[in-house]
């Protein structure tokens, strides 16, 4: 397993074509995800998603889909600078791919890139592996803070 | 916290523990307590100029804290900053749960509303 991976797996009940349209297209997107959603769900077109309100303390992020094959993919990287191509080393990528499935959809998503972009979010799994004494030692006494910082609002 | 809080704050944060070495001299500090350049100098195969260099980039995220020790400076590990980092790790995933969880139900709402 690549360790900078994020995969996911869930199971829908519903067709592959209306699946398909709730993960791409920007109306709906800002319905699961952003506040507001600005793109043309077509290979190649970048657009912004916006969090919050960007006067204030919200941000806009860049969004670029690479790939859009109703309906089975639907790919995109996203948090590259503005103005810049994305890449990998400068961004997220998203994949989603659908596959029917016992008259539903199986919606399997992967986001990688945390590695290139210095985020390793395997660093808990690889620290676990590697059971190094000192992450054994502070793992236990952790859970607690964890639980603290979780529980503020 | 809002989904872009969670995935795109501290940038700083992240990078310093996405570095191996700092990883390892996070590890000493946490099983030791604390330790100088030149403790963990001995204890790790780069310099003792690589060792300070590395606490300098943690310090400046607060991952530890640095107390004055002769002519040296004592390294702590900030178990709070430790901890935010990791919920941050690990609230990536989660959000993707979550997101998925509306993906499928505003999906299995519209395909029942096309039933319909």
């Amino acid at each position: 397993m690549e360790l900078g991976t994020i995969e996911r797996e869930i199971y829908v009940d519903a067709a592959p074509e209306v699946v398909f349209d709730v993960v791409s297209s920007p109306e709906h997107l800002k319905e699961w995800w952003p506040d507001d959603a600005r793109y043309d769900p077509a290979p190649g077109s970048t657009g912004e998603i916006v969090f919050g309100d960007p006067q204030g303390d919200g941000m806009v992020v860049s969004l670029t889909v690479l790939e859009a094959q109703p309906p089975r993919t639907f790919t995109f990287r996203w948090t590259h600078p503005a103005g810049e191509a994305p890449a990998e080393g400068n961004s997220l990528l998203v994949t989603f791919d659908l596959t029917p499935s016992r008259g539903g959809t199986l919606l399997r998503m992967t986001e990688t890139g945390f590695r290139e972009m210095g985020w390793e979010i395997a660093l808990l799994e690889e620290q676990y592996r590697e059971h190094g004494e000192g992450w054994d030692f502070y793992l236990p006494r952790l859970v607690t803070y964890v639980d603290s910082l979780m529980a503020r609002p | 916290m809002t989904p872009a809080d969670t995935e795109l704050v501290d940038d700083d944060l992240w990078s310093a523990i996405g570095d191996p070495t700092r990883r390892r001299m996070l590890d000493l500090l946490l099983a030791q307590g604390e330790g100088t350049a030149t403790t963990l100098g001995r204890q790790l195969p780069v310099t003792r100029q690589a060792v300070a260099k590395h606490l300098g980039v943690l310090d400046r995220v607060g991952l530890v804290r640095a107390a004055p020790a002769g002519r040296e400076k004592k390294y702590r590990v900030d178990d709070a900053q430790l901890a935010r980092a990791v919920a941050q790790l690990s609230s990536v995933g989660s959000a993707w749960d979550a997101r998925l969880q509306r993906i499928k139900r505003i999906a299995e709402a519209i395909q029942r509303s096309q039933e319909g």
